[in-house]
C-alpha cells in the first residue's frame, strides 16, 4: 500500500442509539449511570445520557482497521475526549495520513458530532505490511 | 479551590503502587458480546481482540473510593493504547494498573481533579500484549 501524508481514511458514520450504551455498558463492564439513567445525568450537569469515551475511542479504532484491513497493524491510538455526545445523533469518525517513515504511517483521527464539532481527536501508527 | 485537598494527598500516595493483578482468559462469547455493542462486524474480530476490547477483559482503573469524595463526578479525559501482539481467544491476559500521576487543575466550572493511570497487559507467556493509559477527572 502507497501512502501519503494528506490521504484521507473513508468517513466511518455512527448511530449510536440508549440500547447501544446499554449494549456497552455491558459488554466493558462500566456501569456508571451518566451512561443510561437520564436523570441521575441531568443530576451531574450533563444533557442526557451520554456516549461512553471508550465506545467513541472503539469507532475511531474501527476506522483506523476497517481501512487497513489486512495490509498492516495498528501499532498504537491515543484520543482525547473534548465533548460530551448524546445518543441519537450520528457521530462521524474522519482520519487522514499525517506522515510516513518507511514502513510506518501517522495517522490523526478524530470524530465530529452532526454540527462539525471536534469532539474526540486523537492519532494513531500503523504498520504497513503489504 | 477544592475544599478537600486531602483526597489529593492520598491518591498521590498511591503514585507508583501496582493495584492487585486480574487475570482473565478470553471468551469467543464475550468478545462477541462486545464487537456487537460496538458495531463492528470484521471477521478477524471473531478469534482476535478489536483495538479497544482490552478495556472490557479488566477494570480500567484501580478501585479509587477515595477520589469519589472530590467533586461530583467522573470524566474520561483521554486513553492512549499501545499494542505489541495481538489477544486472541483463549489467551490468558493478566492486567496490573496503577496510578502514575495525580493533579489538580482550575478551570472556568472550578477545579479538576485528573488521575492518570497506566495498565500493563500480559499474555499467559508473561510478555507484554499491551499497554493503556488513561486520564480519569473528577469534576
Amino acid at each position: 500500500m502507497i501512502l501519503q501524508p494528506g490521504d484521507e481514511l473513508p468517513d466511518l458514520i455512527k448511530h449510536p442509539t440508549t440500547r447501544q450504551l446499554v449494549q456497552y455498558a455491558g459488554a466493558q463492564g462500566d456501569f456508571y449511570e451518566i451512561h443510561y439513567d437520564q436523570e441521575y445525568a441531568r443530576g451531574v450537569g450533563l444533557p442526557g445520557v451520554i456516549l461512553h469515551g471508550l465506545l467513541k475511542a472503539a469507532f475511531l479504532g474501527q476506522l483506523v482497521t476497517d481501512w487497513l484491513g489486512e495490509r498492516g497493524t495498528l501499532k498504537s491510538f491515543e484520543v482525547s475526549y473534548r465533548g460530551v455526545d448524546v445518543p441519537g445523533r450520528p457521530y462521524r469518525c474522519r482520519g487522514r495520513v499525517t506522515s510516513v517513515t518507511g514502513g510506518h504511517a501517522e495517522l490523526e483521527i478524530w470524530g465530529e458530532d452532526p454540527d462539525g464539532n471536534r469532539t474526540t481527536v486523537g492519532t494513531a501508527v500503523v504498520e504497513i505490511t503489504a | 479551590m477544592s475544599t478537600t485537598p486531602s483526597v489529593v494527598d492520598r491518591l498521590r500516595a498511591r503514585i507508583g503502587t501496582p493495584g492487585p493483578p486480574s487475570t482473565v482468559m478470553v471468551e469467543a462469547g464475550h468478545l462477541k458480546r462486545f464487537t456487537e455493542a460496538i458495531g463492528d462486524s470484521y471477521p478477524r474480530w471473531l478469534t482476535e481482540a478489536p483495538p479497544t476490547y482490552l478495556v472490557a477483559l479488566a477494570p480500567v482503573s484501580a478501585h479509587l473510593p477515595e477520589a469519589e469524595e472530590y467533586g461530583k463526578g467522573w470524566l474520561n479525559g483521554g486513553n492512549r493504547f499501545e499494542y505489541l501482539e495481538p489477544v486472541k481467544v483463549g489467551d490468558t491476559i493478566t492486567a496490573i494498573g496503577r496510578v502514575v500521576d495525580v493533579y489538580e487543575k482550575s478551570g472556568s466550572s472550578g477545579s479538576l481533579l485528573f488521575i492518570i493511570f497506566e495498565t500493563e497487559y500480559f499474555n499467559g507467556h508473561g510478555r507484554t500484549v499491551a499497554r493503556l493509559r488513561g486520564t480519569a477527572i473528577r469534576r
